[in-house]
């Protein structure tokens, strides 16, 4: 077993990869990130600014693979004799091979849902029997932030990956499941919506009657100092590392944020040893954490922090595909008409409507399903799951004060681009309050996230420093593409 | 930023906090004219805060030359002195046909003749000045070292700070919503924070232009749309690696070059409208990806983050509508830029300043004569990019 290692993997699939010239066990399947981690290697990338950064919180990962730089070391598999090399943020590669890359392909569906987790799952399942779908996932993984759980959850029966794969097991031949698969946008061509996705460096046009966003939400950034440490894990990372590659974050971690509870559990299911910090100033170490200092001036030696501040929608679909927000238990979420759509012919289900168990979110995607049905002329009972969701109060997301006055605020990274809390307290504090403008003075919501896990702390930090309701600041929206994609990809031909 | 209360009276009033709108109150404010800008968002809102970053003196015409050959050494005075980045990286054009190269032949005398140092240059050479350039079917390129590029942001916020230093007053968030006229003598405006006191009124509105000219009644044809025109941006790379705007006629009417943060930006020439739209299109991402990648290899590798839109306020002729409208006593109007305003920004800032204070100018305003589309007299087309 290699250093961090939670359980033992299949031999036949042992390889030899090499990370700065130094040879490493890593198995066939894994992430680069993932077999790093598992020997214990947490520092991967340098910033712009020369911050170290490691793989499993905000900001990109691009490393150097057999010589070839800008690689993205969290969506590329580890292969027999890879050779890693570290590299800045800023480095490419300049040398490339040019062909006509691969013919953009076309789907046509009934349906295009983005985003498998328990709501898109639910969604598909209603609709199969009468409609064609297209399951867009961007992970490896059908079942989203379910997937990454140990422990059963409520509303399901059983332990959750068997749901899932219960669950998905029932798909028929009329669902068709785009796995690793990015979504590029929505765009409205009249007849039609048309959903460009990437898959493998592969342009495929999805072309579709209806929508629905099941793009789930995303995790709360919390600010303390060096908070892109390497070392320093969100929620989401930490309980995928455990719970989908049997890899722990560290031996001894520390737990902060105000739901420690999503975390915990998993951690005693597996054993591995960790105190909650409720009020994490500081973490510190030379290539990864080695110490977390509280705001009482407690020093606490772990080798990992797991952030586990809750959830909030990912607004940047929403906004992408014409959809309008509003302020509402602690995050923005989409206005919806009673049908739960945000305009005609785009649905939104699951958590990237509110934050609730998945189960509820599971409900909700049949509840949106069975309205499409209804709108396409088919039979169908919305009245059941609406009756049955209702049982689920969505939860409200507390926003933290930020103890400005505390914190050593150019150490504390509101964006993963280099962008201090300083940078944007600094110009809040010049009296400019419009997001719009913040943006283009820092940067913050610039970057490869495209302000997915920056732009509310952005929006916390106005409406604290000048009492503005959180409801009254204007978001930005989100512009195309959703997520990254290379240019080659958009480039091709056909 | 500035965000003040509505003066209840101003002896010049302008409509459009963007860089034309700033530079000018910028100016007549340290000529001692008392100015209020009246800009309906925040300043800088509207196309300057979309645009692309270039500076040229590289057109086709004695006049446009001239202009921006002032404008450059004011661009060059004015970072100077207010400290934002203006970088005279250059401009490159690249040229791949006989056809090509003899039309910029032609471009280079007529800027040669004006002072402005452009040269034709062997593909070698132009690889030399971006290395990551495929030269394989380029057979010349036009090269203009003093040409640059700047931040539109930085600079308008320096232009608008400085401008307040000077007097001028700059209103943000208020909307024009009529104009006060009797007699034909313009009396006032009425905002959506009440009525200001003005005798002089410029229309800098550029996309909205024509808006603001039926609000004061105006019955001259000036005919200025708004087209959707739309940019992108790719991660960030070591910097200095696109040093100079690179363009190609060939490749969709690409222009590129990299920011100061890094990211390669840049557009094409895919236009859409007349419409006030700004949704970003599918076909553009795919577009300019194809041509960029074409024009510089390694971009392939690259990740685009975003793309977006913003206006080119156009007219027949690609040139601006600059002067004094009669019809109406003390109107002016400075819009239609067409997609390269905000490099004239600082000289047209010059020009309506000089109208407006002494009747005349010394730079070749006429060029730009609003009356030019209602008497036929358009003029040659002015080089317009992406």
């Amino acid at each position: 077993m290699r250093k961090l290692d939670l359980t033992e993997k299949d031999p036949s699939g042992r390889i030899t990869i090499y990370f700065e010239g130094q040879p490493l066990k890593a198995y066939e399947g894994e992430k680069i990130t993932v077999a790093l981690l598992a020997n214990g290697i947490y520092w991967l990338t340098t910033s712009t600014e020369g911050r170290k950064r490691g793989a499993f919180t905000f900001g990109p990962v691009p490393m150097v693979v057999n010589g070839v730089r800008n690689v993205n070391a969290r969506k590329t598999a580890v292969r027999n004799g890879m050779r890693l090399e570290r590299q800045g943020y800023g480095d490419f590669q300049e040398a490339v091979k040019v062909d006509e890359g691969k013919p953009v392909l076309r789907q046509v569906v009934d349906v295009a849902i983005i985003g498998a987790g328990p709501a898109g799952i639910g969604a598909a399942l209603e609709i199969q029997e009468h409609l064609t779908v297209a399951l867009i996932e961007e992970r490896g993984w059908l079942g989203g932030d379910m997937w990454l759980k140990g422990l059963p959850q409520e509303g399901f029966e059983g332990e959750p990956k068997g749901v899932i794969k219960g669950l998905t097991g029932k798909f028929n031949e009329s669902i068709r499941v785009f796995r690793k698969t990015i979504a590029l946008g929505v765009f409205d061509e009249g007849e039609y919506f048309l959903v460009p996705v990437v898959r493998e460096n592969q342009l495929i046009e999805i072309m579709a009657k209806r929508i629905v966003l099941a793009t789930g939400s995303v995790d709360n950034i919390l600010l303390f100092e060096n908070n892109e440490f390497p070392g320093v894990f969100r929620r989401d990372f930490a309980l995928e590392v455990m719970n989908v590659w049997g890899v722990a974050p560290g031996r001894k971690v520390a737990v902060v944020g105000s739901r420690p509870e999503d975390v915990t559990p998993e951690l005693e299911r597996w054993g591995i040893d960790y105190v909650v910090v409720p009020n994490p100033k500081r973490v510190e170490g030379d290539e990864k954490v080695e110490r977390l200092i509280d705001m009482n001036g407690n020093v606490y030696e772990v080798d990992a922090v797991i952030v586990s501040d809750g959830r909030r929608p990912d607004i940047n679909p929403i906004t992408q595909a014409g959809g309008k927000l509003r302020f509402k238990r602690g995050y923005y979420t989409p206005v919806l008409d009673s049908k739960h759509r945000i305009r005609d012919g785009i649905y939104v289900a699951g958590s990237a409507v509110s934050i609730k168990p998945h189960y509820a979110n599971y409900l909700e995607g049949r509840l949106v399903g069975a309205y499409i049905l209804q709108e396409l002329g088919y039979e169908a009972n919305p009245c059941i799951y609406k009756e049955r969701l209702k049982e689920y109060e969505p939860e409200a997301v507390p926003i933290h004060r930020i103890p400005f006055e505390e914190f050593n605020l150019e150490d504390i990274q509101i964006c993963g681009c280099d962008v201090s809390l300083k940078k944007v307290d600094d110009v809040v504090k010049q009296g400019i309050t419009d997001l719009q403008i913040i943006k283009r003075l820092t940067h913050l919501a610039m970057g490869f996230c495209q302000g997915r896990f920056c732009l509310f702390n952005g929006a916390v930090v106005v409406s604290q420093r000048t009492g503005t309701d959180m409801a009254k600041i204007d978001l930005p929206v989100a512009r195309p593409p959703l997520k990254n994609v290379r240019m080659k990809v958009t480039a091709a031909r056909g | 930023m500035p965000t003040r209360k509505l003066p209840e009276k101003s002896q010049i009033v302008i409509i459009g906090g963007g860089i034309i709108g700033v530079t000018l109150a910028h100016e007549l404010a340290k000529r001692g004219e008392e100015v209020t800008v009246i800009e309906k968002r925040f300043i800088g809102s509207g196309s300057t805060f979309r645009c692309g970053t270039g500076i040229r003196q590289q057109f086709n015409d004695e006049a446009n030359v001239q202009v921006m050959k002032r404008s450059v050494e004011l661009w060059k005075k004015y970072s100077k002195e207010y400290g934002f980045s203006f970088k005279q990286t250059g401009y490159l054009f690249l040229l791949y046909d006989e056809g090509e190269v003899e039309e910029f032949k032609r471009n280079i005398a007529i800027q040669n003749r004006f002072g402005v140092p452009t040269r034709l240059i062997t593909p070698e050479e132009a690889k030399e000045i971006v290395p990551l350039l495929d030269i394989s079917e380029v057979i010349a390129a036009s090269w203009n070292p003093t040409d640059g590029k700047a931040s539109p942001f930085h600079s308008t916020a320096a232009f608008a700070l400085n401008a307040e230093k000077f007097g001028a007053k700059l209103v943000e968030y208020t909307e024009v919503k009529d104009f006060i006229i009797e007699k034909g003598e313009i009396k006032g405006l009425k905002t959506s924070r009440g009525v200001i006191k003005t005798g002089i009124v410029v229309n800098a509105t550029n996309a909205w232009a024509k808006l603001i000219n039926a609000m004061a009644g105006i019955k001259t044809s000036i005919p200025i749309e708004p087209y959707k025109h739309q940019a992108v941006i790719t991660q960030p790379i070591k910097r200095d690696a696109i040093k100079p705007m690179v363009i190609s006629f060939k490749y969709g009417h690409a222009y590129l070059t990299q920011t100061s943060h890094g990211g390669v930006v840049g557009g094409v020439g895919y236009e859409i409208g007349p419409t006030y739209d700004l949704t970003p299109t599918y076909e553009f991402m795919r577009g300019v990806s194809y041509y960029f990648t074409k024009i510089i290899p390694a971009l392939r590798e690259l990740l685009i983050l975003r793309t977006w839109a913003g206006y080119y306020a156009k007219t027949l002729d690609s040139n601006p509508a600059i002067g004094k409208i009669e019809e109406l006593s003390d109107y002016y109007i400075a819009a239609g830029f067409s997609g390269h305003g905000f490099m004239m920004a600082p000289a047209v800032a010059e020009m309506v300043a000089d109208l407006i204070t002494k009747g005349r100018t010394d730079l070749p305003v006429d060029w730009y004569d609003p009356y030019r589309f209602e008497r036929g007299e358009l003029r040659g087309q002015a080089l317009q990019m992406g």
